[in-house]
């Protein structure tokens, strides 16, 4: 009974408290032919808006309005009369004794408590028996209804902002849950979550788990013991559903593993190259390096490739790649393009097909200045670019395809929507009509597929076959994600049927968050950043196994300007140099990216580096 | 001849359906399509020696597929008899956690009853699309209908990637 009626006072504090941190500061200009009072009366009378503690600072008035809503339509009334003046609003943002100070303060709370019940080692974020958290329930953030349903999203849409926080389980039970309405947003924080506990709650109902139907999509184990909707004769069945890639449910295997990895993967797992032989790599790299760099700076200088006999044509594919592609262009336009398109799906008549086809140099030669200037990146980010090379018998030659991306950076030579050749005349007046041509012919960046037919040719070349796709811009499938996805540690966080590791346990609701937590990220404030970016950098490369010792370690946005060959080289240097991240980095990019004049530039200059340099 | 292109878009289609199939029988008729010793199959950067190797593989570690062609554009290429075709396209998979023959990955239970396994015909559940470039390097017999033995190259590779498929690349 008498913590009952504690808890009530509590909770009016509480709302006292959080009134007093919604409130936003607000100052007020041109008054001055009234007393404060006076405007103070006005205001709340014109605009039905309170502004509390009012005091005169210099030439303003400044007071509190209730929350940030108010204080926005406040700043709508600017300009109104008052007092033979036009007063002038304004929100004041000051960090010192403001109402924001509040908010600032429970984000620092609550992002420290993050990092206490976050354990790196096992990937876990510990949210179990939140109430009982002695840090929360001083700060009264988990003590009402209202406060409680703000904390968890807050909560994470923080850990969102950490990069550090790789996250792979997560404990919720004992916290009382009856739905999911409130932890909803894990969803969108961690997509790639495996292990989920939310045993001891009190969720009955299926249809609360909804909000969960296609998300998760990576979830491996739930624990859901001491929840009523447990009993039900369909939870299995329901659970199968929600979560396709389940294999554990309530430490029961639900799905034969190996069979569910065969169904949801492509035996033919996407490579960046494929040359039929060694050589073949070489010299259609060699080709392909050659030919984009005249290709953007000098196109005639390629005719000498093509003889009288050689064909070229583009095709439009346009068709819009589905916006969960990453970078995909949703909005492509292709107007350079489609009147020179040979594509058969969309041309119908013969003659036109026969026409868009270019035979011979002149041909070839009129077609290349039709299309836009570009940029190729092959050197500069060759992880965009993929490649495949084998061998064509009938020619005596090979053919080699390439997929990847160009920037347009001109307007092509010819125009082809001008309608320069007689055939065409005067129909673009007609096509005109209501064209804004600079929105249709912007340039942008694009995706393509290009396919040469390679015939040597007394110690030379000729391309026999030159067939370019253009596409809508999409990152290509063999460039590996960014996002941390390792693998090779999961296993660490929940192994195999009923081995759950004390915190997640059932049996354990309260597991002091301190034992936890003795390794790795505690406390933001007392570590160094970069031992933080450390942690999260090892997740940052799947697949590599070498110990922490000898992983280099680059803050994310350097990292992130990094292709795998790259950092795969500045491990290298850095395993042989001894050099500590900032120096491996100075000497690879000085040495172009070139293992090899790495070495000997480390070698000839190793005595004069300061010694602060090496590990 | 005016209709050689027709002729070369019914025939990439064909080739296409095939694969989509998933009946063993009708998957197989991609078989007689394609040269059976000289033929080159590279799927994704992988080579396949055997074109059985390579619809073995596809009849039992693939789900079902739906492929849409997007673009298609071909040279002749005189004195050899053949032709290069380059196609764009695109495809989908059957993410409902079921194989070609309607096998699942579950765990039965006494309760369930094993007898209730793989219903009549599963309806697919399709993911979303993938990108696909596709090239192929054909005999000419095909413009006087003769699809024997005709495909020497088969170079297929999915060329973008959605982040929402349950697939993995």
């Amino acid at each position: 009974m008498n913590s009952g009626f504690q808890h009530t006072q509590n909770l009016g504090f509480i709302a006292q408290q959080a009134a007093i941190q919604s409130r936003v500061k607000v100052g007020v200009r041109g008054w001055q032919n009234a007393t404060r009072q006076d405007l103070v009366n006005f205001v709340s009378r014109k605009t039905r808006i309170a502004i509390t503690d009012s005091q005169v600072q210099g030439d303003m008035v400044v007071g509190f309005v209730n929350n940030q809503q108010d204080a926005d339509s406040l700043i709508n009334w600017n300009g109104v009369r008052f007092a033979g003046n036009a007063l002038k609003f304004e929100i004041i943002n000051d960090n010192g004794a403001g109402g924001n100070t509040g908010t600032s303060n429970t984000i620092t709370l609550l992002k420290s408590f993050l990092f206490k019940r976050y354990n790196a080692q096992t990937k876990m974020m510990d949210l179990g028996n939140l109430r009982n958290d002695p840090d929360l329930v001083t700060n009264g953030l988990f003590s009402s209804t209202s406060t409680q349903s703000k904390m968890f999203p807050a909560m994470m849409k923080l850990a969102s902002k950490e990069p550090q926080l790789i996250v792979e389980s997560i404990n919720l039970s004992n916290n009382n849950l009856r739905d999911v309405n409130m932890i909803s947003s894990i969803a969108q924080t961690f997509p790639n979550l495996k292990n989920l506990c939310l045993a001891n709650n009190q969720i009955s109902k299926f249809r609360s788990l909804e909000v969960w139907k296609g998300k998760f999509k990576h979830l491996r184990e739930l624990l859901m013991m001491n929840n009523p909707v447990t009993t039900d004769p369909l939870y299995r069945t329901e659970m199968l559903r929600l979560f396709p890639k389940l294999v554990i449910l309530d430490n029961v295997l639900i799905r034969d593993e190996n069979k569910l990895q065969q169904l949801y993967s492509i035996p033919m797992k996407i490579q960046q190259f494929f040359f039929e032989s060694n050589e073949l790599g070489q010299s259609s790299t060699d080709f392909v390096t050659n030919f984009l760099n005249l290709w953007d700076t000098n196109r005639v200088q390629l005719m000498g490739l093509y003889s009288p006999q050689s064909q070229f044509s583009i095709s439009v594919d346009s068709s819009v790649p589905s916006s969960s592609v990453s970078n995909s262009d949703q909005n492509p336009t292709f107007s350079f393009y489609l009147p020179l398109s040979r594509n058969l799906t969309k041309v119908s008549s013969e003659k036109t097909k026969q026409q868009r086809l270019a035979m011979g140099q002149e041909a070839i030669d009129k077609l290349f200045s039709s299309l836009p200037k570009s940029k190729h990146y092959l050197q500069e980010q060759p992880s965009n670019y993929s490649l495949e090379a084998w061998s064509y018998p009938q020619v005596q030659g090979f053919i080699i395809t390439l997929h990847g991306f160009f920037e347009e950076v001109d307007k092509p030579e010819i125009d082809a929507n001008k309608g320069t050749s007689s055939t065409s005349g005067g129909r673009h007046r007609r096509f005109n009509h209501g064209h804004n041509n600079n929105s249709l012919n912007k340039l942008s960046r694009r995706s393509f597929d290009r396919t040469w037919i390679i015939v040597p040719n007394q110690g030379n070349v000729i391309i026999a076959s030159d067939l370019f796709t253009i596409r809508p811009y999409a990152d290509g499938s063999w460039i590996e994600p960014q996002q941390p996805t390792s693998i090779q540690q999961t296993a660490t966080a929940l192994t195999g049927v009923g081995n759950i590791p004390p915190s997640m346990g059932v049996q354990q609701p309260g597991v002091s968050p301190q034992g936890l937590v003795q390794q790795g990220l505690s406390q933001p404030g007392l570590q160094q950043p970069g031992i933080q970016q450390s942690n999260g950098q090892m997740n940052l490369q799947p697949g590599n196994l070498a110990p922490p010792a000898g992983q280099l370690q680059l803050p994310p946005e350097v990292q992130a300007k990094l292709n795998p060959h790259q950092q795969e080289l500045l491990n290298k240097l850095h395993i042989e140099t001894k050099l500590n991240a900032e120096y491996t980095y100075m000497l690879a990019e000085q040495s172009g990216w070139n293992y090899e004049i790495a070495i000997k530039g480390f070698q000839e200059s190793m005595n004069n580096i300061p010694r602060q340099a090496f590990i | 001849m005016n209709n050689q292109s027709q002729v070369l878009e019914s025939f990439v289609k064909r080739i296409l359906t095939n694969l989509d199939e998933t009946d063993p029988q009708k998957l197989a008729q991609f078989l007689p399509l394609v040269n059976p010793t000289g033929c080159k199959i590279i799927v994704n950067s992988t080579p396949f020696a055997q074109p059985t190797a390579f619809l073995e593989v596809w009849q039992s570690s693939v789900v079902q597929t739906q492929h849409v062609l997007t673009a298609v554009d071909y040279h002749v290429i005189p004195g050899t008899g053949t032709l290069i075709c380059n196609i764009n396209g695109k495809v989908r998979f059957d993410e409902s956690g079921k194989d070609k023959m309607g096998q699942d990955a579950v765990i039965r239970t006494d309760n369930m009853g094993a007898g209730s396994a793989p219903a009549a015909k599963h309806r697919p559940l399709w993911g979303s699309y993938y990108g696909v470039s596709l090239q192929i390097v054909i005999d000419e017999r095909i413009f006087n209908n003769d699809f024997n033995c005709v495909v020497s190259s088969f170079n297929y590779t999915m060329v973008y990637k959605p982040e929402d498929s349950l697939m993995t690349l």
